[in-house]
């Protein structure tokens, strides 16, 4: 059976002498610190016996210099503990690092340490052990939450981050720019051509110096030359051939312009597609939140990248190797010496030009950096006034703004003297030219027209070296970019829908929650062990300090997230077995802070029923108690709010959104905090409409001011994510529990702000 | 609304304020058996476990550090370790270290960057360790000066004390992905 992780030689040897074989292991897990919190090889292992622990110390080289113990290599430390002293085990996450306690025989004890790397791994490891210690069997099915570490399937490279499950070896080389290719051969046509146009136009622009260089000087001004004085003709000539290229420019730049716009247009619709696909946790990691408002910049540097880069990139490459070839053929001495510097120019701007971009990334963070202080000032300029702090601001200011001058000092200084360094460097092949091919003219080694012809060359070749320069960088910074949009349109939702869903068109509201524990991240359980029924039809008040896990609650009922162990029965079907269309329709919300969507106040009430008519509108927004500030505004329900729009107060807000959950007519309603912040009169109002609106459905609400709970049929008080208390009002006061302590302490706190008002 | 006087109006700020500054002097921690920090308050206050939570863990870490029980409840803050005598100051800094647990990197073997990873392997106060981070601008955070934060793929965390005086390939490196 798989236990976790493989046992080192070292290990197994270290156990056999303290009497624990392998064979005798249930669980084995490997720490990374020692207890002293160092990095060490600590083995915990469990038998169905004993939990026993073997640390063993990494040699250490060289001395520390704060005063830390240094130990002996290979020292290792053994330590027992018999399963029936441990009362339980638990891993806990420290701010920046983990530890497995126990309690062993009353008193608590660090098993092991860890760092975050392993967090998961012994979140795992303690549930087993719980099992263990009750009796049970351990089988595969506990094993499937482990995550060995994973490696690439394509290439075999251990996936650098274990959450994230991308290899960016593969992802960055082929499969990358293929997929962001893939969304090409729609175009294939038009792709076709542009390509057909950029070979086109190399060619023009290879044969370009060729016809004002040798036909020009050796054959039309030569008088011995075969066109000799045909003056009108080779005008013409140079001129078409200007005229075809700026054509072929011309249909290449349009069709490039349509079909990359439409890739990364494609791209971006794709995006936003998997974003609404996407659960709810894939948005609260951490790095995936910058990674959101990085989107449309990632496409627009794609589209920079096909725009610009690609075609500019094989454009030039198709130039330059036509043109070593031409300079080989008309005379391979003198292209073996323009040629020669090229590796020294390569060297030198290889040198150079990343120095420049670092310091052109750092203008650019300097300067979003000052902009992102001119904005807060600005839009925070109440705040800025409300205290005095304008002098302050100032200085902020001044500071930052300094930081830019510095950077652009540097950058000006920088360019200012290498840019006329490349070109004197660049310039050394045009001498080189002038140099030995005149005195091969002077010798009539060579005619005057070739010399024409290379110097032409020479203009071409060391132009589109810088850019190649770049190129390396511009390929890996957009392959991030597409990597982080292919990091969204792969992902796989967590809240998946069941195989096959059970459709429940209507749903009567009788909801069951049985040994209820979810954890937003690992080791940091934010609800434990939750057992609760609520009847169909039931109003259930919820109630507890802030962070108690009361939304928390709300939301896994309503499976915006899926909970890891015990179940949520919704009229006795798990919720995960349902089809999620069945029951989002089914389930409404009036949350906090009310979302309103850019639009009319009419749409924002028809959110989830845009069918609904205007009747239909307008009895919700009766209900609500919300008609008559809305038949005061002169544009009625007609009235665009939202960003850009009027401006509702909190209270209008969440009337609107109690009209929304009118109209929806949800059989399970989750109300949360829906009567914060507003004046005595308005809640009266919002308070009536929820009365209304409560009406025949399960109601499960959320508020911190207990009175407005008092139509609750049941009251839950939650405490740090168990719930300590259950039932009415009167029945909880008796008890002299939580619940009366949060209701005399509110009461307290009425009285002094009734004084400070 | 009409106008009440409570008494309790008439009790200063800081008494709601409630923060208990822990005297050094009635304080007694011990290291347990079982490995964690046990504290006694005067005759009367037993605690057989106790947790410390730094205030500022990143401008100052050594002052305003919250003591609290195994239940994660506030016992009292600590405004200053330097007002502790040399051996608890050194308990309570290992006990810190250990929960904060920020190696401080003394020597850089090598950094390799590859696909927008960065692959270190370095020598810490702690220990030999490689580890993985991921390019982007709050991995390697500046925190004043030259000392620079690093913190890798799975959230642990890095020290370099001063990072113009590392390695100057190195030191290059860090300042652009910086």
């Amino acid at each position: 059976m798989d236990r976790l992780e493989p046992l080192s030689d070292e290990a197994r040897a270290a156990f056999a002498r303290h009497g624990i074989w392998p064979a005798a292991m249930l669980v084995v897990a490997k720490a990374d610190l020692s207890t002293d919190g160092e990095f060490a090889d600590t083995w915990v292992v469990l038998t169905d016996q004993d939990l026993a622990v073997l640390e063993i110390s990494r040699e250490r080289i060289g001395q520390s210099d704060r005063g830390r113990q240094l130990r002996e290599p290979g020292t290792s430390r053994f330590v027992s503990y018999s399963i029936s002293d441990v009362e339980r085990l638990t891993a806990e996450s420290l701010p920046l690092s983990g530890i497995l306690s126990a309690v062993v025989n009353g008193s608590p004890v660090v098993i092991c340490r860890f760092t975050n790397t392993q967090a998961r791994k012994f979140g795992i490891f303690a549930k087993l052990f719980g099992k263990v210690k009750e009796g049970k069997e351990l089988t595969e099915e506990d094993f499937k939450d482990e995550r060995s570490p994973a490696h690439c399937p394509k290439c075999g490279l251990l996936y650098p981050d274990q959450e994230r499950r991308v290899c960016p070896r593969c992802l960055d080389k082929r499969s990358l720019f293929l997929k962001v290719l893939s969304f090409a051969p729609k175009y294939k046509v038009q792709i076709g051509l542009v390509l057909l146009c950029m070979v086109a136009g190399s060619a023009l622009n290879i044969t370009s110096p060729y016809i004002r260089g040798s036909l020009l000087f050796d054959q039309v001004l030569a008088p011995e030359g075969k066109y000799a004085g045909r003056i009108l003709e080779i005008v013409v000539l140079i001129g078409a051939v200007q005229l075809l290229a700026l054509l072929i420019g011309i249909i290449q730049g349009r069709m490039n312009a349509v079909v990359s716009a439409r890739i990364v247009f494609d791209l971006k619709s794709e995006v936003f597609e998997a974003m609404q696909r996407l659960s709810l946790s894939f948005f609260n990691n951490k790095q995936t939140g910058s990674l959101m408002t990085r989107v449309n910049r990632d496409a627009e540097r794609l589209q920079g990248f096909f725009l610009d880069g690609l075609p500019y990139f094989l454009v030039n490459v198709v130039t330059m190797t036509g043109i070593v070839i031409s300079m080989v053929l008309l005379d391979w001495r003198l292209a073996l010496l323009v040629l020669l510097p090229a590796p020294a120019v390569v060297y030198i701007l290889n040198k150079i030009f990343p120095r420049l971009w670092t310091l052109f990334s750092r203008m650019f963070r300097r300067r979003s950096a000052m902009n992102a202080l001119v904005n807060d000032a600005l839009t925070g300029r109440r705040v800025v006034k409300a205290f005095g702090r304008e002098a302050a601001e100032v200085a902020r200011f001044g500071a930052v703004n300094e930081g830019v001058f510095a950077v652009n000092v540097e950058t000006g200084l920088f360019t200012s003297t290498v840019f006329p360094l490349i070109n004197l460097l660049m310039g050394i092949g045009g001498l080189v030219v002038w140099g030995y091919g005149g005195l091969q003219v002077v010798s009539g080694g060579m005619t005057f027209g070739t010399l024409m012809t290379f110097t032409g060359y020479i203009a071409m070749i060391y132009g589109p070296l810088e850019f190649m320069t770049h190129i390396v960088d511009w390929w890996s910074s957009c392959m991030d970019s597409a990597q982080r949009i292919f990091e969204i349109l792969d992902a796989v939702p967590d809240v998946v829908e069941a195989p096959n869903p059970v459709r429940m068109p209507s749903i009567k509201g009788q909801i069951s929650l049985r040994d209820v524990t979810f954890s937003y991240e690992p080791n940091r359980p934010v609800l434990h062990r939750i057992n609760l029924e609520i009847e169909a039809g039931e109003m259930i008040g919820l109630v507890g300090h802030s962070g108690a896990g009361k939304s928390t609650l709300t939301n896994i009922i309503s499976r915006l997230y899926d909970v890891e162990e015990g179940e949520i029965l919704i009229d006795g079907v798990n919720v995960k077995d349902i089809a999620v269309r069945d029951l989002r329709s089914q389930i409404g919300m009036v949350l906090q802070d009310v979302f309103l969507f850019q639009g009319s106040i009419a749409e924002n009430i028809a959110y989830a029923k845009p069918e609904a008519t205007q009747a239909e509108i307008i009895r919700a927004a009766k209900l609500a108690n919300a008609h008559d500030f809305i038949m005061r505004l002169p544009d009625g329900y007609d009235t665009v709010i939202g960003r850009q729009g009027y401006d509702l107060s909190g209270g209008e807000r969440q009337r609107l959104s109690i009209a929304r959950a009118i109209l929806h007519d949800p059989r399970i309603l989750i109300l949360d905090e829906a009567t914060s912040s507003v004046d005595v009169e308005t809640e009266r109002l919002i308070q009536e409409a929820l009365s209304r609106l409560v009406q025949g459905r399960t109601t499960l609400a959320i508020a911190h001011r207990l009175p407005t709970l008092r139509n609750a049929n049941r009251l839950v008080v939650l405490e740090k994510g168990r719930v300590v208390e259950v039932g009415t009002h009167s029945e909880l006061v008796k008890m002299r529990g939580v619940y009366y302590n949060l209701l005399m302490k509110q009461r307290e706190a009425l009285r002094i702000r009734g004084v400070a008002d | 609304m009409d106008r009440i006087t409570h008494p309790a109006t008439r009790r200063s700020l800081d008494e709601y304020a409630q923060i208990r500054y822990l005297d050094p002097s009635e304080c007694c921690f011990k290291k347990t058996e079982g490995g964690f920090l046990s504290l006694s308050i005067g005759e009367k206050e037993q605690y057989e476990r106790v947790d410390l939570v730094r205030a500022f863990p990143l401008s100052d870490s050594d002052s305003y550090i919250s003591v609290r029980d195994s239940e994660g409840n506030e016992i009292g803050m600590l405004e200053s370790l330097s007002r502790f005598s040399d051996s608890t100051r050194r308990l309570l800094e290992e006990e810190l270290g250990r929960r904060y647990f920020t190696p401080v990197i003394e020597k850089i073997r090598s950094i390799e960057e590859e696909f927008g990873y960065s692959y270190w392997d370095v020598d810490t106060s702690a220990g030999q360790r490689r580890f993985t981070v991921r390019r982007g601008h709050n991995n390697l955070v500046q925190l004043g000066g030259r000392r620079v934060l690093v913190i890798d793929v799975d959230g642990n965390r890095f020290e370099i004390e001063d990072y113009t005086s590392i390695d100057s390939r190195y030191s290059r490196l860090i300042e652009s992905l910086l």
